[in-house]
Order: structure tokens, then sequence, then C-alpha cells
């Protein structure tokens, strides 16, 4: 028992003073950080969306090798899951909605930090794609009132997404097969083939799955990837993005 | 993985239970719609609603990701948020849905081919059909705020129909402020923060098929191959446990060990670059108890580059001190320690690892020195790349220069290659194929006359 315990109590007198001296650079670290974003984003961001928020932190390779999505780059400013126009800049409760309910396959949720921390690393994230003109980001008027489904409403959106051409991408079936679709040839901003959602599944609704979720992507388009907005479409008929919405529900039952 | 080599002693009988477990896997495989929610099987993945790999270079082996959330206990890397996921509260206690931290692992070797030297009376080519290896059940998760728990429990189809608990801890994490310090207790495998983890290699273990108890020295070993890697196995012929059953020289043993009941302490209070380990373990490969009566007592360093360009490395190193931890045919007690060193390197398709260990025997009886070697080494270089996203190819080296009793002592090289398939991320096969580097020598050491084995598997967790 002897010699153990004087390994230990050595090895302890060195972890503490390699300890002390680093303590320095514990220090610095957190003053650089104003706001306490940074810290947060180090530790449990960074290792998917890198230091400098490029996406290519060190884990994210592998969930989307040679296919679709890799971890988000920030500082394109190119988010999907917005309230805003395609195009613009999420809004801060956008990008608190994802962190704190993560993306179904591809991030898990970080609901286990505190609000205020989200909020910082919300912060963090925006200072990577600083919008030049500061403006506020506007977000799209969804039609109003929800319109409930209904089987005539169900019908009704099934005529809208042949009309849309929906079909050429998701397919007829909604299942965006490979073969079946132009699925093969859809690629992302980085030219990672991108298969489409299959909208039978309920789990694969990224944004989430209400009916609202649905409507909302119509009119914003998930940018970066080669879904499209549809608000001109919709223009004039924006209650037919409910109709779609409940179809598209009606493909996944189980939801 | 759990196992060490004793685990892994099969008498083989073609049984019942293999051909099951034969249906069973073709079933799974030949029905890649069967599970409805696509990709999300095992637990954790079910859990936080996530694809294997984002954990995983490729199931089993973990990326920078699947790290820190073992680092922290089965929590998301910086938060503690341990049952926050959770559906059912007891109190301030919070489970999860069932599925959510039950899995099961099912490995299957359908076909085995080994090929032997002809020379040696007895030893054949072989080949072996329908070797169901292992059936894993496994719980792990959170109870609460930075309390995480796992424990396993394995049967060996091919050897017993029993199931054997595995690891067993409770976790104890973030003491002292957000990654300080996270203390397992109980049954726990001490490489797990290590550059090369013993846990979830990434070619998947294949037993030895020994015939009597004594294996290692008689003429009936037939299949020898690189276990866990020579750097974390026994390396030392003519040792044995309390129990003077011999300590299998390619079993994973001390730092390395898949399973030791103790204490381990680990945490980066300095930030991402800089791990410090610590440990005590019953040691003595006890699987319950301590009747040796002595501790043995480890540390572990680790340094880690990670930040972009989808680069990580890392440099460990790790002492290990035993006391009393093996014994000898005399059954005297002898003290093993060993010291290595380890890194890792993954760049995009890229996994490049390995690890150095060089034990030492201390304590030896009196005249026994001009008859036993008291020093071994091993090394394991392993390099796998992800060709695309559901082929994984991989080659691997091992050498061992083995100790022990110098009559029997016999040192292994092996060169490894593989193939791996995902059907899915969490359902692999798998063809791998060892060569023997060394010249073939008369005598019937399968370090020696084992030439050439191909071990066709399929292992799917969920
Ligand atoms: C395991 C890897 C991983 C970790 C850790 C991770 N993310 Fe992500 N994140 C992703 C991936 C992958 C995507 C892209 C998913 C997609 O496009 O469908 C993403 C996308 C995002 C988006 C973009 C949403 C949009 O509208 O386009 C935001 C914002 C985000 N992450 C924030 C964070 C924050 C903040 C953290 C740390 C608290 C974090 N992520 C941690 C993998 C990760
Ligand atoms: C040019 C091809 C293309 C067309 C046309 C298209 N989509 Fe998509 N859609 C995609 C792709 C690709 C994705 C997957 C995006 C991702 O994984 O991030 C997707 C995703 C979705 C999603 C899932 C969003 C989420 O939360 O994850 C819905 C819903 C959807 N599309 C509905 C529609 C509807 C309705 C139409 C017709 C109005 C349509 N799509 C037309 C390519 C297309």
């Amino acid at each position: 028992m002897k010699r153990p315990f004087r390994i230990l109590i050595t090895s302890l007198g060195f972890l503490w003073a390699l300890g002390s001296s680093l303590s320095v650079y514990a220090t610095t670290l957190s003053e650089i950080d104003v706001s306490g974003g940074a810290l947060i984003y180090e530790r449990s961001c960074l290792v998917c969306h890198g230091i400098d928020g490029h996406g290519d932190g060190p884990a994210a390779f592998y969930n989307s090798a040679y296919s679709a999505s890799r971890p988000r780059d920030f500082t394109v400013g190119n988010y999907k899951y917005r309230s805003t126009p395609s195009g613009e800049l999420p809004t801060d409760q956008d990008i608190f909605r994802v962190i704190t309910n993560g993306i179904p396959g591809a991030m898990p949720s970080f609901g286990g930090l505190p609000e205020s921390a989200r909020w910082k690393v919300v912060a963090y994230l925006k200072a990577f794609s600083q919008d030049a003109t500061g403006k506020k980001p506007e977000t799209v008027t969804l039609p109003e009132p929800a319109i409930p489904t209904s089987s005539a409403s169900v019908a009704q959106g099934r005529s809208v997404y042949l009309a849309l051409d929906c079909h050429s991408c998701h397919g007829v079936d909604g299942r965006g097969r490979v073969g079946l679709t132009r699925a093969k040839e859809l690629i992302d901003s980085r030219n990672l083939p991108m298969p489409p959602s299959d909208l039978t599944l309920a789990g694969s609704f990224k944004i989430g799955p209400s009916a609202r979720d649905i409507v909302r992507t119509l009119f914003t388009g998930l940018d970066g990837t080669p879904m499209p907005s549809y608000a001109n479409q919709l223009h004039g008929q924006e209650v037919d993005a409910w109709h779609l919405a409940n179809y598209i529900l009606s493909l996944s039952p189980s939801n | 993985m759990g196992l060490t080599l004793r685990d892994h002693v099969k008498r083989y009988q073609p049984g019942f239970r293999e051909i099951f477990g034969l249906g069973i896997v073709l079933l799974v495989t030949s029905f890649p719609g069967w599970t409805p929610d696509a990709e999300a099987i095992p637990p954790f993945a079910r859990k936080y609603k996530v694809n294997c790999n984002v954990c995983h270079v490729r199931w089993p082996r973990l990326n920078a990701f699947g790290e820190q959330f073992l680092e922290n206990g089965y929590q998301m890397p910086g938060t503690r948020d341990g049952g926050l996921v959770g559906k059912v509260r007891l109190g301030d206690v919070t489970l999860d849905d069932v599925s959510n931290y039950i899995g099961f692992l099912f490995d299957v070797e359908p076909l085995t081919h080994s090929t032997m030297r002809r020379d040696v009376p007895g030893a054949e080519d072989q080949t072996e059909l329908a070797n169901v290896n292992l059936l894993r059940m496994f719980t792990a998760g959170t109870l609460t705020e930075d309390v995480g728990f796992l424990m396993d429990i394995t049967s060996l189809f091919g050897q017993s129909s029993d199931f054997e608990l595995g690891r067993a801890f409770v976790s104890f994490n973030n003491l002292g402020g957000m990654n300080w310090g996270h203390l397992r207790v109980g049954r726990i495998d001490p490489s797990a923060y290590f550059s090369l983890a013993t846990d979830r290699p990434q070619f998947f273990p294949v037993g030895p098929k020994i015939g009597s108890p004594f294996g290692p020295f008689g003429p009936s070993i037939q299949r020898w191959s690189t276990l866990f890697g020579s750097a974390a196995a026994s390396k030392f012929y003519g040792i044995f446990d309390r129990n003077m059953a011999p300590i299998f020289p390619i079993s994973p043993t001390l730092y390395n060990s898949t399973v030791e009941a103790g204490i381990d302490l680990h945490g980066r209070p300095f930030g991402d670059w800089f791990l410090y380990q610590i440990g005590i373990l019953n040691g003595g490969e006890e699987r319950w108890g301590d009747t040796n009566n002595s501790k043995d007592w480890y540390v572990m360093t680790r340094f880690d580059y990670a930040q972009s360009d989808y680069f990580s490395a890392n440099l460990s190193g790790f002492a290990y001190f035993g006391n009393h931890n093996a014994k000898v045919l005399s059954g005297a007690d002898v003290s093993r320690s060993r010291y290595g060193v380890g890194a890792r390197i993954r760049y995009r398709w890229l996994d490049l690892y390995g690890s150095y260990t060089i034990d030492r025997i201390t304590d030896l009886p009196n005249g026994m020195a001009a008859t036993f070697d008291d020093t071994a080494t091993g090394v394991t270089i392993e390099a796998h790349a992800i060709v695309t996203d559901r082929l994984l190819l991989g080659t691997g080296f091992n050498h061992m220069d083995a100790g022990g009793e110098l009559s029997q002592r016999k040192s292994a090289t092996f060169l490894s290659f593989q193939a791996r398939y995902y059907l899915r991320s969490n359902i692999a096969l798998q063809i791998r194929n060892d060569v023997n580097l060394r010249d073939a020598e008369g005598g019937t050491s399968p370090a020696r006359n084992l030439r050439n084995q191909v071990v066709t598997n399929v292992a799917f967790a969920f």
C-alpha cells in the first residue's frame, strides 16, 4: 500500500502545480468572453460547429460524411429554420428554438442548458454573421386563422401538392425515393447530395411536426437547401398552405 | 466490450441457440424496412432523436462529440441535463421511457475460416458456421441532474446460457464545477477516456477457441487473433488469477481491462485541451471482492487538439501500479504494472490511432528470474477510412513482445484487414482477415501456427 500512496500524492501534487499555473489561462478565457456565450459555445457547440462557426468542427464530418446535412456554417448566415422570408437572417427566437429542440437526426437538443445560457449562445452565434445593416429581421405573416384538418381540406391539399409540383422532389407518395423523383440531383449549399424529406415519417420534420411548422416552412423555404419558398406561388391563395400542411400530415398518420 | 478472454473461451457445439441466433440475424437483415424511424435505434440515439453517427465515427467507435458525451457522464456536453429528456418523475428522480435507456447488442460470426500450419498434429484448417458470439443487454442514462449510470449484462451463446454482469457503475458528474471532476463508482472500464479505449473496438473482437482449461499451453488452442489489440493485452505466459485460472496473454487487463471494480475520477478543469484521470481498483482480475487485500492505482493525462477543419488529435499517457494482482505457477503473488502511451488523429474520413504499452512484473519469487521474463511490450496501430456513407475499410497491426515463462513464451505479430458495411448505422456486416507475419515453426503455439484467419461477422445494436 505504501508505494501507491506515494505515487498518488506525487501525482496529485503534479496536477495541482499544473492546475495553478494553468488557472491563468482559464481566467483569460472567461475575461475575453464578455457575454458568457463563448465559453458555452466552446463547451457545447464547437465540436460540431467549429471554432470559427464554419460548421467544420472535429465531429462535423461523420453524420453527413458524403451527404447533407453538415452542421450549419454560421458565417454564411444561411439559416434553414427561420420565421423570416427566404434570404433573411433568423430571429433570435428562431435560433433559440433550434438550440432548445435540437434537429431530429442531426443535432441533439441542448434544452439541458439553462435558459439564460441558451440566450447567451444565441448572441454569440449572431456575431458570426453580423448583418451589416444591423436591422431586425421581419417575420413572415402566416394566413390566419388556421384551417383544421378534414377530409375536404386533405383532398384540397393533395391537389395543391400536385399543382405546385412538390411531387417532382418528394414523389407522388411523399416518400421522396431516389429514382422516382429528382432526388438524385438535389444538393445543398455545400454541394452535398441532399435527399428530400420523407413526408410519410413523422420523425423527419426537422423544424417541428405541427401544421403551423409546415405552413411556416412553405412561406420561408429552407435556405441552403433545394426546398424553395412558396410565398410567391401561394400569393393570393395563402390559405392553401394550410390545406397542403393538412395533406402532408395525413401522410404520416402515426403523428 | 466488457469481455475478458475467459468469456471468449468456446467449446464449439453447434446448437439450437446458434441456429436460432443466425435465424434472427437473417430475419433482421433481410427486412431493412422493419424499423420505422430509420436510423435512430439504440437508446441514446432514441433518447436524443439523432443518428448513431452523431456520436460515432462509425458505430461502435466514438467521434469527438461522442467522447464529450461520455466524459460528461451521459449528458450533452456543457450541460447537467440528466433527466430533462425524461418522461417519468419519481420525486426528484426522473426516468426516461424504457426504450430510451435499454439497449441490446448482438454479435454473430456466421462463418469463420482458420488456416493452421499443416504439420502440427491435430491442427487442421477449420471452417465454422454460425458462431454466435454474444448477446448483451445494457441500460444507461441519467437518474437526475449530474448523475449517470450504466450497466450491462452479457450472454455468450457459444459457451453458456448464463447472463453475466459486466460494467455497472454510477457516475457523479461535474463535481466542483462544469467539467472539473466526474466520479465513476462501481465496475468500470478504466481506459474509457484513453486515446485507444478498450471498449468499442472497431475491429470486432474474435475469440480464441480453446479446448482445455490450460489452453494457452496445450495443443488445443485453435484460434488466436488480436482480440482487443496487443497493447491492451496481458502479454505474459504462465500467470494466474486468484483461483489459479490462467490469465491469457491476449486478454485485456490492468488499465486496459474491460471491467474492474473501483473508483475513477476524470475531468477537464482547464478547458478542452487537457484531461486528467486518476483511479483506484481492486485489481487482481477479480470480478467480485478483493481477496488479495490490496489495491491497484493509475493516473492518466491526455492532451487534445480539436477546433476546426474536421480535425482532431490527442495524445495520452498513463501509469498503472499493480499490487499483488497475479500469481505464478507456484501460487506466489506477483505485482504487474503497466506504462503506456496512446495517440489518435481523426481527419474527415480518416481515423488513425495507436498505443504502446510496457508491462513489468515485480515481486517475483526468488529463483524465478532465470526462467521468467518480467517485461513485455505491446503495440497496436489501426487506421480506418470512411469510404462511403456506409462502407468502412480498416487495417490494423498488432505486435506483442511477450513475457512470462520462457519455456512457453511466444511473441506474436499479426496484420489485420477489414471491410465493414453498414446496412444502417446500427447494423454492420463485416469481413475481417488476420495474417500472421511471423514465420511458422514447429510446436503447437497458435501465435505461430495460425497462419491466416477470415471471420465474417454481423453485429447490431438496438
Ligand atoms: C452533434 C453535432 C452538433 C452540436 C454539438 C451542435 N450542433 Fe447545431 N447543428 C448541427 C447540425 C448537423 C446542423 C444542421 C442540421 C440540418 O441542416 O438539418 C446544426 C444546425 C444548427 C443551427 C442552424 C439552424 C438553422 O436554422 O439553420 C443552429 C442555430 C445551431 N445548430 C446551433 C447550435 C448551438 C447553439 C449548439 C451548442 C449549444 C449546437 N448547435 C451544437 C450539429 C450540431
Ligand atoms: C426542389 C426540390 C423540392 C421541391 C420542389 C419541394 N421540396 Fe420540400 N424539401 C426538399 C428537400 C431537399 C427537403 C429536405 C431539407 C432538409 O433535409 O433540411 C425538403 C423538406 C421538406 C419538408 C420538411 C421540413 C422539415 O421540417 O424538415 C416539408 C414539409 C416539405 N419539404 C414540403 C414541401 C412541399 C409542400 C412542397 C411543394 C409546395 C415541396 N416541399 C417542394 C426539396 C423540395
